[in-house]
């Protein structure tokens, strides 16, 4: 765990327009979680699940963000369900059932991406402190990773 | 109900680095290599095989942990497919 100083990230995107900071403290960098998918392996679930792998996993809002070729959507896909495995062990559910779709990733037209949680996700959230996200993913190759990262405000 | 198909699944979906017929019931399935992307597929090729719809409330980790944990879970599934 570390503290960030100076220009503190104070909203869930890592490129967003700042907000103001908690009063009297700074901002604490609580938990960390990544994830890697293959894209190859996303773009067979599409083959043989279809439409049913797509709706159980992503939301509109994602599938929609990832419109194109074939190689495209499954390489975009293959990000955003990593980001959804690293804010899952961010939460630490243990036996608590977090659905994919509870965590979305959001799109921006300037190409960042947010999070969204909702339902047993943001309980979760609520319950750890957690005030807000950053997430960054890359893809080499096959290989999608993303990384996540969980703050909250100090008193 | 017999495992068969449930390992029938496995092979065909988890990715697993061995065939899910070395495994025993209570082996855990990704300590054996099943990843959670895997586990998506694992879900809705069950799905397929028994004609059943896993419920949100059984979207966790530990109902696809072992052969003996979906097995149970697919009974309860079976049992009582509206809850």
């Amino acid at each position: 765990m570390g503290t960030w100083g100076g220009d503190a990230p104070s909203s869930p995107d890592s490129a967003g327009a700042p907000a103001p900071r908690p009063s009297g403290g700074g901002i604490d960098l609580i938990r960390v979680g990544v994830d890697a998918v293959v894209v190859d392996h996303v773009r067979e679930s599409i083959e043989n699940f279809g439409e049913r792998y797509l709706d159980r996993v992503f939301t509109r809002h994602e599938q929609e963000s990832c419109r194109g070729s074939e190689d495209v959507r499954a390489r975009g896909l293959a990000a955003r369900f990593a980001a959804k495995e690293a804010t899952i062990k961010i939460l630490r559910p243990q036996d608590r059932s977090v659905p994919w779709r509870a965590v979305e990733v959001q799109s921006h037209p300037g190409g960042w991406c947010d999070l969204a949680l909702s339902g047993e996700a943001a309980r979760l959230a609520g319950a750890a402190d957690i005030r807000g996200f950053s997430m960054s993913f890359t893809h080499e190759g096959q290989l999608a990773v993303a990384v996540v990262a969980a703050w909250r405000g100090t008193s | 109900m017999t495992d068969d198909p449930i390992r029938r699944v496995l092979d065909g979906h988890a990715r697993l680095p061995v065939s899910a017929w070395a495994l025993g019931d209570g082996d855990n399935l990704y300590e054996a290599g099943m990843t959670s992307h895997a586990s998506v597929n694992v879900m809705l090729g069950l799905e397929d095989t028994f004609e059943v719809e896993f419920p949100e409330r059984l979207l966790r980790k530990a109902t696809f942990s072992s052969i003996a944990s979906i097995r149970a879970a697919i009974e309860e599934l079976i049992a009582s497919p509206a809850t």
